[in-house]
């Protein structure tokens, strides 16, 4: 049964004239402690966001104590010379403002977020964490035995255990990237606050650190506020650190993290390859969208609207550390879940659309509206000073010029379809891709084994 | 087209305007101009919402949603979603109890073709919908639900604490993500009969702001929407109103494979739109809101009996609200003794009431969420929107803040002395068992606070 219309159709209506927008450009310098500053303002973005690096990288963590960097980075606000614990909570929070602090390889970030009124108290907040942390033993303890309560809360989801698996079969058990970001129940048990004070003295200063601000800056002198606060820390200087090179084992193979009575099985599917200091980058990303960067590119084209296996799978390009020399490494993979009962044709038609890509490869209407939306949604993407502020952190910690963003828009609008299509059936190889599926091994191990997409090993329910 | 309010700034709205309009149809529209960025945020409410669906048909409003992603009269297959993204737009739809909204971001110069798709298929969405499409999105939608609810650790929380808090047969008893069974039984019939009755032009607000020209904007509007005709004959929602407080404490003990012990709960509280709703959310706040308030410092911090302490507040117009609490205990700490230190807690604070210095933390931090919110032009679409639809006012939006800062620690002290108390709580406990020793059920787990939307896709 078919339904008319009672509305009057009128053609699709064309664009009008694009405004021009361009990401902005920071402006750069550096105060007399060494902190290097980047600022940038946003007009009518009231919220400001201040982003903080410390060069303090997983792999500078003491062997035995992975987790002592995250510790270090929660510590930040708890407590410091002028302020117990409770207090600095309560005074941030008095600001309006909201301070997040986390450690992955390349280093430390905190993440200020607060309305540009109270943007001095707060800055100086951040500013008294960073020179004089208290790291008190017990809030230090407390913290250990929280992150210790927390372990077992990311075992028990699929997304986590599936990621926290995937490392520790890519990367050599050598590399600290083949270890949990922040730490084991082993390795966290050993950390007290002669640890955390340890590694802030040996990593933490100001001359290796680099302070973004973003926001709304009319009317604030950002020299003075900096020079009152951040400009009031003080550290030796020191000598960039070497970034160890990554290496992976992405031979063909699946890993099956048991998870008895499971209904839906997470994949997480993924090898190491190029990162943004690479020339093809911009071809990769384009490429991994059209592979599966939203619900019409060809993954959930066929898994989603297809198949209806899934609510969605994703490709994606994650940066995992870089290096000056270019030496650095992104995580290329797929990710989602699908149905147990359908986990083994789900995973046979992802191989098939990675098939197809390889032999037919994309064509000109998908590179087009990729290029159209990868670059078109800049301004929509970048309307918060907090997104603008993390991008441009982002740059500085994998060492990209402070205009990177601003280029690659240019270059992903120069990318032909060739290029992208070379790209991402190199960075997704059907044979070299490592696949880890947490699920219930009794119901989808023999699927997933008749497929021949690798040797399939079971790591049974912990 | 009579043209509404002048665009002058109340007080307290931080400088935002919005005008106001509507079409012979009955679509209310709601503009606000923003040229700082060339973007342009479309949004539009519909009037239904979970609240609205019949016993044996949960989660057919959400289920609808995704059907208005599938093509309409001029639009093929998934080109709704071809057509904003390919125009560097952004786009989703999502399902509470009260509302479903669809909603782009456009580069500016894109803002007619987004209007353009919304016409279409509110005008003509039933030209397009089939068997293959509802059969399609109906196991997408059952992998939503697995992926959220059935797969992770307490993801089934929400559901069963709103199956408590609201009685049965009360239209809030159920969540908009519906159950499994409902799922399988809606037909193809259904959701034609849910179009017809829910997704007409005079139930619906249309909100557009940004780098936008009005008088342009509203022509546009005017030409795509304005013969789309209007109809009634939507019956009103069951009344979802209760007594102000349960009178008994509420309690459900739920043994599953999940990795510690939890004390979660839901309280009575004032319906949104209200003085005292705008008071419980700063109770709420002092008590639960971030790592400076009362509970967290009590639990995580002194006691060290919870790994994570925290209350949200789900406002709700149409029934009233819950105040949300969530306890993840530490170590093998029992649940009596969290409970124990929480009643301490909230009977300390109604008789107390909160601190100038707690006031004062509370209103900076409800401010800022308020700014992040009307920070971005589809945030500050959505609220307008929602006013609009829930309060009749979209003007409303814009002096929110304005309301929450005004509100007195007297008005805080007395609505947590009427409804925080353990004769006004449904309460959920968590004990974990291990995969072996449980019986047959399905090892259902949790995501953490009060999830009120179904999102169209999921993000990554």
């Amino acid at each position: 049964m078919t339904e008319l219309a009672t509305m009057d159709f009128h053609p699709q209506p064309q664009s009008g004239d694009a405004r021009p927008w361009a990401f902005p450009a920071p402006e750069r310098g550096t105060l007399d402690n060494g902190l290097t500053v980047l600022r940038c303002h946003r007009p009518g973005q009231q919220v400001v966001a201040v982003e903080v690096l410390l060069e303090a990288p997983l792999e500078a963590e003491p062997t035995g104590l992975d987790g002592v960097a995250t510790i270090m980075a929660r510590a930040f606000s708890e407590g410091t010379d002028k302020h117990s614990a409770e207090e600095f909570a309560a005074e941030l929070e008095r600001c309006g403002a909201t301070l997040d602090a986390h450690a992955d390889h390349p280093g430390v970030r905190l993440s200020l977020e607060v309305p540009v009124s109270r943007l001095p108290k707060a800055l100086g907040l951040l500013a008294d964490a960073l020179r004089a942390p208290a790291f008190e033993d017990s809030e230090v303890e407390r913290l250990v035995r929280n992150r210790l309560d927390e372990i077992p809360h990311e075992t028990a989801n699929p997304g986590r255990r599936a990621a926290k698996e995937l490392s520790k079969e890519l990367f050599p058990a050598t590399s600290r990237m083949s270890r949990p970001r922040q730490g084991t129940e082993e390795t966290v048990e050993g950390i007290d606050s002669a640890a955390v004070r340890a590694f802030y003295e040996r990593h933490v200063r100001p001359a290796t650190a680099t302070a973004v601000v973003v926001g709304d800056l009319t009317g604030v002198d950002v020299d003075e506020l900096l020079g009152d606060t951040l400009g009031a820390w003080t550290g030796s200087s020191a000598q960039p650190r070497p970034v160890p090179a990554v290496t992976a084992d992405d031979t063909g193979r699946v890993v099956i993290v048991d998870r008895p009575g499971a209904v839906q099985t997470q994949l997480l599917i993924g090898r190491v390859g190029a990162d943004r200091h690479d020339r093809v980058w911009p071809a990769q990303v384009l490429g991994t969208y059209c592979l599966g960067g939203t619900l019409t590119s060809r993954l959930d084209r066929v898994l989603r609207e297809e198949k209806g296996y899934t609510y969605g799978v994703r490709a994606f390009g994650q940066v995992l550390r870089s290096a000056p020399d270019g030496s650095g490494a992104a995580m290329l993979a797929i990710s989602g879940s699908v149905d147990t009962p359908n986990t083994g044709p789900a995973l046979d038609d992802l191989w098939t659309v990675l098939r197809t890509l390889a032999a037919e490869g994309l064509t000109d209407a998908e590179r087009d509206v990729a290029v159209q939306n990868l670059v078109g949604v800049a301004p929509l993407k970048y309307e918060t000073a907090a997104a603008v502020a993390s991008t441009l952190a982002d740059q500085v910690e994998q060492h990209l010029p402070d205009d990177y963003q601003a280029t690659l828009y240019r270059q992903l609008a120069a990318t032909g379809t060739v290029e992208a299509t070379a790209a991402v059936v190199n960075a997704f190889p059907v044979d070299r891709l490592v696949t880890v599926l947490v699920g219930d091994a009794a119901q989808i191990e023999e699927p997933v084994r008749a497929l021949g997409i690798g040797e399939v090993s079971v790591v049974r329910a912990e | 087209m009579p043209m509404g309010h002048t665009a002058t700034a109340e007080a307290g709205s931080g400088g935002l305007t919005a005008t106001e309009h509507r079409l012979a149809n009955g679509l209310r529209v709601v503009l606000s101009e923003d040229h700082l960025t060339p973007v342009a945020a479309v949004c539009l409410w519909y009037d239904v919402g979970s609240r609205h669906e019949v016993k044996g048909r949960t989660g057919l409003a959400h289920l609808f949603e995704h059907l208005m992603f599938q093509g309409s009269g001029q639009v093929k297959g998934n080109g709704h979603f071809e057509k904003i993204q390919g125009a560097g737009g952004s786009l989703n739809g999502t399902t509470s109890f009260e509302r479903t909204n669809y909603f782009e971001t456009m580069p500016a110069h894109e803002l007619e073709l987004a209007l353009w798709l919304e016409a279409d298929r509110m005008g003509s969405l039933l030209v397009a919908l089939d068997d293959e499409s509802m059969e399609n999105q109906r196991d997408v939608v059952k992998n939503e639900r697995r992926q959220r609810y059935d797969n992770v650790p307490y993801g089934t929380a929400f559901e069963k604490l709103t199956a408590l808090a609201y009685p049965d047969g009360h239209p809030y008893h159920h969540t908009p993500i519906g159950s499994m069974a409902d799922l399988d039984a809606a037909t193809l019939e259904d959701a034609r009969a849910f179009f017809r009755t829910y997704y007409a032009p005079n139930n619906a607000v249309l909100s557009v702001v940004g780098d936008i020209d009005p008088e342009q904007t509203l022509a546009w509007i005017e030409k795509y929407f304005g013969s789309i005709p209007g109809h009634d004959g939507k019956p009103a929602p069951r009344d979802g109103s209760l007594p102000q407080t349960i009178g008994e404490q509420l309690r459900e003990v739920v043994e599953e494979e999940v990795p510690a012990r939890a004390l979660m709960a839901a309280y009575r509280l004032p319906e949104d739109g209200t003085r005292e709703a705008d008071a419980a959310d700063l109770a709420l706040t002092v008590l639960g809101g971030g790592e400076s308030s009362r509970l967290y410092n009590r639990l995580v911090r002194r006691d060290r009996t919870a790994v994570a302490a925290g209350f949200g507040l789900l406002r709700l117009a149409g029934a009233p609200s819950l105040g949300w609490l969530d306890v993840k205990t530490s170590g093998d700490v029992e649940v009596p003794v969290i409970e124990a230190a929480v009643d301490e807690e909230l009977a300390r604070f109604a008789a107390q009431g909160p601190t100038a210095e707690e006031m004062e933390r509370a209103q900076a931090q409800l401010e800022r969420e308020w700014l992040d919110r009307l920070g971005t032009v589809a945030g500050r679409a959505d609220e307008l929107c929602r006013f609009a639809v829930l309060f009749g006012d979209p003007q409303l939006a814009l002096t929110a803040v304005q309301r929450v800062l005004e509100v007195t620690a007297e008005e805080v002290q007395a609505v947590a002395q009427a409804r925080l108390r353990p004769d006004n709580r449904a309460v959920l406990v968590y004990e974990p068992i291990t995969a072996e020793g449980g019986d047959a059920e399905t090892a259902e787990e949790t995501a953490e606070a009060a999830v009120s939307d179904e999102n169209e896709e999921s993000a990554k």
